[in-house]
């Protein structure tokens, strides 16, 4: 087991640079996930933890011990890629030993290792079948399989999930999760998918071209986010947005009035900072915290666009105005398309975000 | 349905009959002269006058020989070297990969007398470069035309220099499709650049290999240009007559398409026997 730290992390490839000096603590034991959208340079901090990508500047630690130079195999790591890399010609005992055999590990330990890791991940049955003749399910099991052989101090999987379908997914986030518990171990797992990060991490890492955003907690991200876009990645339905603007700074807090929705006014407390009258400003909303017509501390008028009730829960998109808003409320039920009706903001549930995206508390 | 495949097959019916005339029936035509003493006027039907002749004649054995000869040295060396030109090709490091591709390739293209010529004039005795240079790192001379060894030789270098490239843009095809991830898993498993080559790439590009090694199996069992036009007609003395060059010498020189037709038919069904065999010996397991 190790800590991993990341200081200064750049990298570029020619000129272009696309990590601007990451900064990330890892604890011992920890399992953390770096979230974010396609091409923000998730993938790239992890190889780079592993050693497959160069380091244009900064350091990386695994276990207190500096690896910018150190090769791949010689980090403590091991990885499961996206595609599973494994080796299509051989068995799946001989995926997993092989790493082993080749660097002349002792033919009784090589037994004993894979004999636990296929125990670990009940894949005994499979063990002289080929990839090709495994579902993916199977196949990402081998894939982790393989590095448990390893005995790594530190675990990194590349979106290891992405291939298999929603059903299989569920099931091996829980596996992937229960391997954690049982192992102890550092694991660093990338993912775009923030229902993986949130179910998954003990803490997460928001990356967004190539800058980290945020690092914390799944629920302290939702509840707290520190910028627009973080507000926006985490949670799904994604939270909503609408336009507004300071129209009085009064005892502490922002009276702001919602443009698009003929002048509806909210008071929004404020701990820190004190917007200037007349900024434009951003209030954001998540689906579930849209109360019913006066039961809030503001209420606007939406017309329902499309109703989707999923059982347990039931999503109106609905058009207010120019905006687009997606609710979420056991009421919903009875909603149906062309409905009219309102919907309400607390002030405690809604954050508040200047023009750049930054969170005004 | 049925008229579905009625209208198909009127509008295939043209094809269908050229296919049959020029194709299918051409194949069964030789087999049929092959049981024919045919330097007779007329044609006799002599069911083993050419295959009789065949299993006792010196000359189909010489071919033979010469033929399989070829093949169990140049095929190996050329498909070996193969590898090593696709391996070089994938190299990240390699600058202007386009033209050394272009350049591996375009022995292909060239017309084969054009470069039977060249070599012809390569090879020569008192001013072929091969020589020139042999006799400036202190070697003697070769007699590449009058010897049988070096001869085959020239045949096998001839063959290996024109075919090489073209096999070795096939498996750098292979070598493209093999996933960089499975390197980099193997990397992580601390296993060498040269294990990986051996229990990675050599094991994933067995079908490309093997895809390679049958083509140049058929085209070593037809091989004619070279000893033709290089070594003129399989000399000296039939040293490089391959089973090619006979069937030429038997069917085109002496009019004798008879015996042609049967050497004709155990090229083929050589060729066949060894692909099978190759194929039997390189299958996947279950």
């Amino acid at each position: 087991m190790a800590a991993v730290t990341l200081t200064n992390v750049v990298k570029r490839f020619g000129g272009f640079e696309v990590v601007h000096g990451a900064n990330i603590d890892i604890a011992d034991g920890e399992f953390v996930v770096f979230v974010g959208p396609s091409g923000c340079g998730k993938s790239t901090l992890l190889r780079m933890v592993a050693g497959l990508e160069d380091i244009s500047g900064g350091k990386i630690a695994i276990g207190g011990k500096l690896v910018n130079d150190v090769e791949p195999a010689d980090r403590g790591i091991a990885m499961v890629f996206q595609s599973y890399a494994l080796y299509p010609h051989m068995t799946v005992e001989q995926n997993l030993s092989f790493g082993l055999r080749m660097n002349g590990n002792p033919k009784a330990d090589t037994e004993r290792r894979v004999k636990r890791a296929a125990e670990i991940l009940r894949i005994d049955e499979l063990m002289q079948r080929r990839p090709r003749q495994l579902s993916g399910g199977q196949r990402q099991r081998v894939a982790i399989g393989r590095a448990i052989v390893r005995e790594p101090q530190v675990f990194l999987f590349d979106e290891p999930l992405s291939n298999l379908d929603a059903e299989l997914r569920v099931q091996m986030r829980v596996e992937i999760s229960r391997l954690h518990k049982e192992l102890g171990v550092t694991m660093i797992y990338v993912t775009h998918d923030q229902t993986e990060a949130m179910t998954l991490a003990d803490r997460i890492v928001v990356l967004k071209a190539g800058n980290v955003e945020q690092i914390g907690a799944p629920l302290d991200l939702y509840d707290d986010p520190a910028n627009r876009f973080v507000a926006g990645f985490i949670g799904s339905p994604k939270m909503n947005f609408l336009s507004a603007k300071v129209v009085e700074i009064s005892n502490s807090a922002a009276i702001v009035e919602l443009v698009n929705h003929g002048g509806a006014r909210l008071r929004k407390p404020l701990c820190e900072a004190s917007p200037a009258v007349g900024a434009e400003v951003v209030l954001g909303v998540r689906p579930e915290h849209f109360f019913e017509a006066g039961e809030g501390d503001c209420d606007i008028p939406v017309k329902a666009d499309v109703a989707e009730h999923l059982g347990s829960v039931s999503y109106v998109y609905a058009n207010a105005g120019p905006e687009e808003l997606i609710v979420e409320r056991e009421a919903s039920r009875q909603r149906a398309s062309g409905d009219h009706f309102a919907v309400s903001i607390k002030a405690e549930r809604a954050l508040l975000f200047d023009k750049t995206g930054a969170r005004i508390r | 349905m049925r008229t579905q495949n009625a209208t198909a097959y009127r509008f295939l019916t043209p094809y269908l009959l050229i296919f049959a005339i020029f194709w299918v029936w051409p194949i069964i035509s030789s087999f049929l002269i092959s049981f024919q003493a045919t330097r007779t006027v007329p044609w006799r039907f002599a069911p083993t006058f050419n295959w009789g002749r065949l299993i006792g004649d010196p000359a189909f054995y010489n071919a033979l020989k010469n033929t399989l000869l070829i093949l169990v040295i140049q095929v190996p060396v050329m498909i070996s070297l193969a590898i090593v030109m696709a391996v070089l090709l994938n190299s990240p490091l390699l600058k202007a990969r386009g033209l050394y591709r272009f350049a591996f390739f375009a022995p292909v293209v060239v017309g084969e007398v054009a470069y039977s010529a060249v070599f012809r004039l390569m090879f020569s005795l008192d001013f072929g470069i091969i020589n020139k240079l042999l006799n400036s790192v202190g070697l003697p001379k070769v007699d590449w035309f009058s010897n049988v060894t070096p001869a085959m030789a020239l045949i096998m270098i001839a063959v290996t220099w024109r075919w090489a490239g073209y096999n070795a843009i096939i498996i750098l095809a292979g070598l493209q499709s093999i996933p960089d991830d499975v390197y980099e898993a193997a990397t992580l498993d601390r296993v060498s650049r040269v294990k990986q080559f051996f229990h990675i790439t050599l094991p994933l590009l067995k079908p490309v290999i093997v895809f390679c090694a049958v083509l140049s199996i058929i085209g070593t069992m037809q091989l004619f240009t070279e000893p033709f036009l290089i070594t003129e007609r399989g000399g000296p003395g039939g040293g490089t007559e391959t089973l090619g060059l006979l069937l030429y010498r038997q069917g085109f020189r002496s009019l004798n398409f008879g015996y042609a037709s049967a050497v004709a038919y155990t090229m083929a069904g050589l060729a066949i026997a060894i692909t099978l065999v190759q194929l039997w010996l390189t299958r996947e397991p279950k």
